[in-house]
């Protein structure tokens, strides 16, 4: 490639600039530079001469239009000469749309106008999330009055989705939770020879805190991702306002059975998880603390009471309400572009696993007493 | 200067279990604008990621500014893939970046030209296709669709490319803004001394800015000449796919 050159020869009426080489986007920086330091009489006539001009691009047109006129030269006033027809085209084009407008200012980092942007767009998510929930309550309330609406099918899909698939993850995670709870405690109950306390630790604990919250946040994770994963795709492919014009409510069709099915299964997962993390414990008793099943279970009916079990089996559905709520909300803020779908998935993970330790937390302070 | 920029020699191309091309040769001369149609299905669109490098024909060779694509390094396929802008069929635009960072990309990736330079570049090429300069700080989301594909055009035509490929340019765009983009790219096209493959389904912009078209029809070139020669020929397929305009004109 020709590097580019530029020669200024003062003439009797102005001026001759003579181009050499390539004038194109390679060699940009250097044209530049040859540009920079060009001083052209702007009253006088200009003149152009390509004779010695072997490449030419938009963006060498460009800089040469660009860079007289920053001079003040007329660019209609120019003399273009020894251009081919094809180069010729190529000028007029850029010149033509390269008018001397100054281009906008750009954006500026600013961090009143920046609070004040993120100050409104809060204030409008929360008022969305007041109209969504106002939106359920609404088509609660329709099916309470109506209720041949509600989707047995869809509730039976979500049925399976939510619950009997995650049957399996459950119950592995729960049992594992319970034998390294045992096996934890069971150290240092054997220090004091107390071994059979392993009994009220671990069925006061899985029934009580680690099997809602546990199943809980599994839940979130994985079917609270789903819904809003599902909805929002069906968001981009326009199939909700499909629903919509065929006189169907998407609250109806797509909230309500995932809502349903979510607070139907949850307290059942919870229930999974209370037997399995009691098995694992007392897998680990008998074989690590000489705690015999018959022991262990006979201990269980004298130290958990009913009530605990119960207690936490009444926090699952709040956390399942809590987690439909959410990822159906951010299902619906998804908007057509890429990184959508991600963010809002992504936001109800994190927003629904904050609420159930939230909520987790609530009870806890509002009744701490453990029955006995 | 009438080398082929672009050409395909008995490309054949197997999709799901059956025979897509069966042998398809064709070729492009510098500065020439020319029109691919075919039925839908007929691989259009498979026979353009072909020709840019992004799937693999069975067999059969693409010849790019005479390097024989596929048989090229990853390296040097990417310097090839700098020669060339690609107009995809929704325009492709990043949907996280501004028109003018959309813009931007390529100069940002395969050159260190300083950011007044390329800020200046990139606003040149915004206008070149015809946009608002106040367009060039709005997301994708906020175009229209004709404006999203003068930016995708836009984009295309930053590195100076010597030959285009289009995907269906004017699909989803009223006549009006059909027709305009057309004569847009016919202006761009001459101006800038491009080189264009056009796949599309539109008519007005066969007759209106084309110089050749080429017709897939079976797996097959079965027709390729100025249009008129082709839309006077004997295949049925093309027959029935021209009449109806042809009435209408007269």
């Amino acid at each position: 490639m020709d590097a580019p050159e530029l020669e200024r020869i003062p003439t009797e009426a102005g001026c001759e600039l003579r181009l050499r080489g390539a004038w194109c986007i390679d060699q940009l920086p250097r044209v530049d530079h040859l540009l920079a330091d060009l001083n052209v009489p702007h009253d006088r006539e200009v003149r152009v001469d390509a004779a010695g001009l072997t490449r030419l691009d938009s963006a060498g047109v460009m800089l040469l239009v660009n860079r007289l006129r920053a001079q003040g030269v007329v660019w209609s006033a120019v003399r273009l000469e020894h251009f081919n027809p094809a180069q010729m085209a190529l000028i007029h084009l850029v010149a033509e749309r390269l008018d001397a407008r100054p281009r906008p200012p750009r954006r500026r980092y600013r961090w009143r106008a920046f609070a004040r942007h993120r100050g409104r767009a809060l204030a409008t998510r929360m008022l969305g999330q007041a109209a969504f929930l106002g939106r359920i309550a609404e088509a609660l309330r329709d099916l309470a009055r109506r209720p041949r609406l509600l989707r047995h099918r869809e509730l039976v899909v979500q049925l399976q989705a939510v619950g009997l698939t995650a049957l399996p993850i459950i119950m592995l995670m729960t049992f594992l939770i319970g034998v390294v709870f045992a096996f934890l405690l069971g150290v240092q109950v054997q220090k004091v020879g107390a071994n059979i306390f392993v009994v009220d630790g671990i069925g006061l604990a899985v029934a009580r805190e680690l099997s809602p919250m546990l199943t809980a946040i599994l839940i979130a994770g994985r079917s609270g991702a789903a819904f809003t994963a599902q909805i929002g795709a069906m968001k981009v492919t326009e199939e909700i306002d499909a629903i919509s014009t065929l006189g169907l409510s998407p609250i109806q069709v797509l909230v309500l059975p995932r809502l349903f099915a979510i607070v139907l299964v949850l307290p059942l997962l919870t229930f999974v998880g209370d037997v399995m993390g009691i098995l694992g414990g007392a897998v680990v008793a008998a074989s690590q603390l000489d705690v015999t099943y018959h022991t262990f279970f006979e201990r269980l009916k004298a130290v958990l009471p009913v009530g605990t079990v119960l207690f936490g089996l009444y926090k699952a559905p709040v956390f399942a309400a809590a987690i439909a709520f959410i990822a159906c909300r951010n299902g619906f803020a998804v908007t057509r572009d890429a990184r959508s779908v991600g963010a809002y998935t992504t936001a109800t993970v994190v927003q629904s696993l904050v609420a159930v330790i939230l909520i987790n937390a609530a009870f806890a302070v509002l009744n701490p007493d453990i029955p006995r | 200067m009438n080398e082929a920029v672009l050409r395909a020699e008995g490309v054949r191309t197997r999709l799901g279990g059956e025979w897509l091309h069966r042998g398809v040769s064709f070729a492009v001369p510098r500065g020439q604008v020319v029109g691919l149609i075919g039925a839908s299905g007929t691989g259009k669109s498979v026979l353009l990621r072909e020709c840019i490098g992004l799937l693999r024909p069975d067999e059969g060779r693409v010849h790019l500014f005479g390097e024989d694509l596929w048989s090229l390094p990853l390296s040097r396929l990417n310097q090839v893939r700098r020669r060339f802008g690609v107009l995809f069929q929704e325009g492709a635009l990043f949907s996280s970046l501004s028109v003018a960072e959309n813009v931007a990309i390529p100069l940002r990736e395969h050159t260190d030209l300083p950011a007044r330079l390329r800020d200046e570049l990139v606003a040149m090429k915004i206008r070149l296709v015809g946009l608002p300069m106040e367009a060039a700080h709005k997301r994708p989301s906020a175009l229209s669709g004709g404006m999203k594909k003068r930016a995708a055009l836009a984009r295309a035509l930053v590195m100076e490319p010597e030959l285009l490929f289009l995907d269906e340019p004017t699909s989803g765009l009223d006549p009006i803004s059909a027709r305009e983009f057309d004569h847009l790219l016919r202006v761009l096209c001459d101006s800038l001394g491009l080189t264009a493959l056009i796949a599309t389904h539109d008519l007005d912009t066969l007759w209106g800015m084309v110089d050749r078209v080429i017709v897939l029809y079976g797996g097959q070139v079965v027709a390729d000449g100025p249009v008129p020669e082709v839309a006077a020929g004997e295949h049925e397929w093309i027959r029935s796919y021209f009449a109806a305009h042809v009435k209408e004109r007269g």
